[in-house]
C-alpha cells in the first residue's frame, strides 16, 4: 500500500511538474506574451516558424514577434493590391501625404506580405497583405522578445548629463544562420554598424566594421554605411554580400563577421554612382540563380549568380568614367521605380512599384524577369 | 351655362377642393416644420460623439447612443464602424463598450480637418470633423549648430533643433543652400532614408555629402566639394515643413555664414585651455578648445574624475559658439587633482576626431597610428 502512495506521491509530483512547465510564459525561443514598445518600425525581416523580425531605430531596438502565421504555403497566390497608398489612407482614416511605407517582408511560410507603415505624426504600424486584402496585425498582448542595440562602449560612461544626442537609424535586417544582421548609422560617426545577433536573444551580440574598396570613389573607404545586403552561399561559404550608396556590390565571408574584427570586403561589381541601392533578393530559375536588385536612381538590376561566383577578382582601381560600371556584368530590367522588393517565393517576388501613371501598387513578378 | 355634376356646380368644389387642399399643406407643413425642428435639437443635444484627445491629437472618440444598446456587445466591432466621410473603408482601431457609450480608438490619430461618419449596421450614425489646428499654434525652428558664422569648407554635419516633433522623411525638399544669395546648390547633404532624427523627432543631423568633401573621391572630383573658402552661404529652412500635426513652421529661417579654409587637423586637447574653479565653490570648469567642436559629440564625450579615479558627478553645458564647455558639479569641489576625460570620437566640425582626421589617405602608414579611446588632462583645485 504505502509503495501504492509513494507512486501516487511521485506521479503527482511530475504532474505538478508538468503543470508548471507547460505554465512556463516562454516559448522554445524565449518569447514571452506582452506588447513590445515599438516607437519605430525601420525594417522587417522574417527568422524562423514566422517569427518576424522588427527593427525599431528610434528605441535603437529590434523585437522578435511571434506572427503565429506559420502554417506553410507552398503555392502561394498572387499578391496584387493597387493604390496600395489609398487603401492603407483609407485603412488608417487618413490622406496618403500622411503615410509612409518603410518596409515590406514576405512571410517565407504562409507567403503573407508585411507591411511597416509610419504615420505623419511617427505612429508606427504593421499590415498584413493576403491577396488584395490589408489587416492591422496588433502588437498588443504578442508572444516578444527584445534586444537593445549596444553603441559605442564608451557611452555607457554616463555623468548624470541627461539624454544622449545620439541618434541610431537601422538601414536593413536580414536572418541566416541563426542569426538576425542588422545594418545601421549614427550621426555621431560617418560609418556602418554591422551587428550580427544570434537568435534567441541573448545578450550576445557581434559587432564589426566592414571596409571596401569603393571603386567609384578611387580609395579604400572603411566608413561607407551599408544600404541593403542579403546573404547568399559560394562554393560551400556563406557570405553578406552587400551594397553601398553609390553602388558598390561587396562580398564579406559571414565566418568573419565576429566581435571587434575588421573585415576586408571584395568588391564584386560597380554599378554606377549617382544612385543608392534599395533592396535585394536572390532568386531561382532551374539551376540558374539571380540577385534582384531595386535602385533610387536606377532600374531594377538582374546579376547572373554564376557571374558572382566565378568573378574571382576585386576592384581595386577607380571606374574612371563618371556614372559607369564595372566588374560582374547584369542587366537592367523594365522595372522602373522600384521602392521595395521582398522574395515570395524561388522564382518570384514581390515588388512596391510607382507606376509611370503615379499609381503606387504591390503585385508580383513573373518568371519572365529571370 | 353651369356644369353640373352630381346636381353640384363644378366651379363651387373646385373652390372647396383649393381651400381645403391649401389647409391641408399648411398643417403638413408645420407638422413637418415642427418635426424638423425636434429633429435638429435632437441631433444638435446628441451627435453623441466626444473627441478625446492626447498631446493635441485625436486619438480617440467617445459614441453614445441609445441604439448601441440594440447591439450585442460581441459582435459591436463588426456592427460599428468609423469611416472617412465618403469611404467605404472602416478605420482600423479598437472598439470598447461602457453601457451606451462606445470608444473608439484609430491605430494612428484622426487627421485634422478630415470629416468621419460614425456607421451603425447599415445606417449612418453621425459624423464629425476633427479641428485644424488653430493658426498661431506653430512649430519653431529653435537653433542650428554650428552656431558660428565662419565654417571650415570641409564642414560635415548640420543640426536643426525644432521646438515640437516634425514630419520625417522629406527634409531635403525644405532645406536649401544657397551659395552667394543667388544659386541654390544641388545635391550638398546626403539623402538618407531613413533620415537622423531623434527619438521624439526634434533633432535632425544633416550630413553634408562625404563623398564630395573626401579629397580624390569621385564626387569630389566631378562635383567639387559642396563648400568653397571665401563664399558666403545661407542656410535656408522653409517656413513649408510640417510638423507631425501637419502646422508649419512660424516662419522661414536662413543661417548666413562664410565658408573658411578647411580644417584636416585632429582637435588637439594638449592645447586647450582649462580655468580650473576654486576649491569650496560650485563654480564651473572652464574648458576652452581653441576652435569650435561638434556640438552633439561635446554634450557626452567629456568627462571629469577625481583623484581616486571616481567620475565627478555635475552637468555639462556648451557655450561660446561651441568653443567651450563648462563643468558645473553637483557639489563643492574639494581641493586635489582632476582629470578632465575626452573621448576619443570627439570630432570637430570637419569629421576629425582625436584619432584621425576625417579625410586621410589610407595608403601613407605614418597615419596608422593605434587609436585611443580617451585622452586625459589633469588639473588642480586649489
Amino acid at each position: 500500500m504505502k509503495r501504492i502512495y509513494s507512486v501516487l506521491a511521485v506521479g503527482f509530483a511530475g504532474l505538478l511538474l508538468l503543470a508548471t512547465t507547460t505554465r512556463s510564459p516562454k516559448n522554445q525561443y524565449g518569447l514571452v506574451i506582452g506588447t513590445p514598445a515599438i516607437k519605430s518600425i525601420n525594417a522587417l525581416t522574417f527568422g524562423p516558424d514566422g517569427i518576424l523580425f522588427i527593427g525599431d531605430g528610434k528605441s535603437a531596438t529590434v523585437f522578435a514577434i511571434d506572427t503565429k502565421d506559420a502554417s506553410a504555403v507552398e503555392k502561394p497566390g498572387q499578391v496584387d493590391v493597387k493604390n496600395i497608398d489609398q487603401k492603407i489612407a483609407a485603412l488608417l482614416g487618413t490622406e496618403v501625404k500622411n503615410i509612409t511605407i518603410q518596409d515590406i517582408a514576405v512571410n517565407p511560410k504562409s507567403k503573407n506580405v508585411y507591411c511597416a507603415v509610419q504615420h505623419s505624426d511617427g505612429t508606427p504600424v504593421l499590415l498584413k497583405v493576403e491577396g488584395d486584402k490589408l489587416t492591422p496585425v496588433s502588437l498588443k498582448e504578442v508572444p516578444f522578445s527584445t534586444l537593445a542595440l549596444t553603441n559605442a562602449p564608451a557611452e555607457d560612461a554616463k555623468d548624470g548629463r541627461g539624454e544622449s544626442l545620439r541618434i541610431a537609424s537601422i538601414s536593413d535586417m536580414g536572418f541566416a544562420d541563426g542569426k538576425l544582421l542588422v545594418s545601421g548609422l549614427s550621426n555621431q560617426e560617418f560609418g556602418s554598424t554591422f551587428r550580427s545577433i544570434p537568435f534567441p536573444f541573448t545578450s550576445a551580440q557581434d559587432q564589426a566594421s566592414l571596409e571596401i574598396y569603393h571603386a567609384a570613389h578611387g580609395r579604400y573607404e572603411t566608413m561607407a554605411p551599408i544600404k541593403t545586403f542579403t546573404t547568399t552561399e559560394i562554393k560551400g561559404k556563406k557570405y553578406l554580400l552587400a551594397s553601398y550608396t553609390c553602388t558598390p556590390l561587396v562580398l564579406f565571408p559571414l565566418d568573419e563577421l565576429k566581435a571587434g574584427s575588421h573585415v576586408k570586403g571584395r568588391t564584386v561589381a560597380e554599378m554606377g554612382s549617382g544612385n543608392q541601392p534599395l533592396d535585394m533578393v536572390i532568386l531561382k530559375k532551374g539551376s540558374d540563380s539571380f540577385l534582384m536588385m531595386a535602385n533610387s536612381s536606377r532600374p531594377v538590376f538582374k546579376v547572373k549568380y554564376k557571374n558572382i561566383e566565378a568573378y574571382q577578382g576585386s576592384l581595386t582601381t577607380p571606374v574612371e568614367e563618371n556614372f559607369a560600371t564595372a566588374g560582374v556584368d547584369f542587366v537592367s530590367l523594365p522595372l522602373t521605380n522600384v521602392i521595395q522588393l521582398d522574395k515570395l517565393d524561388d522564382s518570384r517576388m514581390v515588388l512596391l512599384q510607382r507606376r509611370s501613371n503615379g499609381n503606387l501598387d504591390l503585385w508580383t513578378s513573373s518568371e519572365r524577369y529571370l | 351655362m353651369a356644369i353640373l355634376i352630381f346636381g353640384h356646380p363644378v366651379s363651387g368644389i373646385y373652390k372647396n377642393f383649393q381651400s381645403g387642399q391649401i389647409r391641408l399643406y399648411a398643417t403638413y407643413s408645420l407638422i413637418f416644420f415642427v418635426c424638423g425642428l425636434f429633429v435638429a435639437c435632437h441631433q444638435a443635444e446628441d451627435t453623441g460623439i466626444k473627441i478625446q484627445w492626447a498631446d493635441k491629437r485625436a486619438t480617440g472618440i467617445s459614441i453614445a447612443s441609445p441604439l448601441l444598446k440594440t447591439v450585442p456587445a460581441d459582435s459591436l466591432n463588426q456592427l460599428l464602424s468609423v469611416r472617412l466621410a465618403g469611404k467605404e473603408t472602416a478605420i482600423a482601431g479598437t472598439i470598447s463598450l461602457t453601457g451606451d457609450v462606445a470608444i473608439f480608438e484609430p491605430l494612428i490619430p484622426f487627421t485634422r480637418g478630415l470629416r468621419y461618419d460614425v456607421w451603425l449596421r447599415n445606417q449612418r450614425l453621425s459624423e464629425m470633423t476633427i479641428p485644424t489646428l488653430s493658426s498661431g499654434d506653430n512649430p519653431k525652428l529653435l537653433a542650428i549648430y554650428p552656431s558660428q558664422d565662419s565654417l571650415p569648407d570641409n564642414l560635415l554635419k548640420i543640426y536643426l533643433h525644432f521646438s515640437r516633433p516634425m514630419r520625417e522623411g522629406q527634409s531635403l525638399n525644405y532645406v536649401s543652400l544657397i551659395k552667394n544669395k543667388a544659386d541654390t546648390l544641388p545635391g550638398v547633404f546626403l539623402d538618407l532614408q531613413p533620415e537622423l532624427w531623434n527619438a521624439d523627432r526634434t533633432i535632425l543631423t544633416l550630413w553634408l555629402d562625404p563623398g564630395r568633401i573626401k579629397r580624390d573621391l569621385l564626387p569630389n572630383k566631378r562635383l567639387g566639394a559642396p563648400l568653397q573658402a571665401g563664399s558666403q552661404y545661407q542656410l535656408v529652412v522653409s517656413s513649408a515643413w510640417p510638423d507631425q500635426q501637419g502646422a508649419t513652421l512660424a516662419k522661414p529661417t536662413t543661417k548666413s555664414f562664410l565658408a573658411v579654409q578647411r580644417d584636416s587637423l585632429s582637435p588637439a586637447p594638449a592645447q586647450w585651455a582649462l580655468a580650473p574653479p576654486a576649491s569650496g565653490s560650485v563654480q564651473p570648469l572652464e574648458v576652452a578648445f581653441g576652435e569650435a567642436l561638434d556640438y552633439s559629440l561635446l554634450a557626452e564625450t567629456l568627462h571629469v574624475f577625481n583623484e581616486t579615479g571616481k567620475p565627478v558627478s555635475g552637468s555639462w553645458q556648451i557655450g561660446d559658439n561651441e568653443k567651450l564647455s563648462l563643468f558645473k558639479p553637483d557639489a563643492a569641489w574639494q581641493k586635489g587633482q582632476y582629470r578632465l576625460r575626452i573621448e576619443g570620437r570627439l570630432e570637430d566640425l570637419a569629421g576629425n576626431n582625436l584619432n584621425r582626421p576625417f579625410d586621410r589617405d589610407i595608403t601613407r602608414k605614418e597615419l596608422q597610428k593605434k587609436s585611443r579611446s580617451f585622452v586625459e588632462l589633469a588639473f588642480s583645485v586649489y
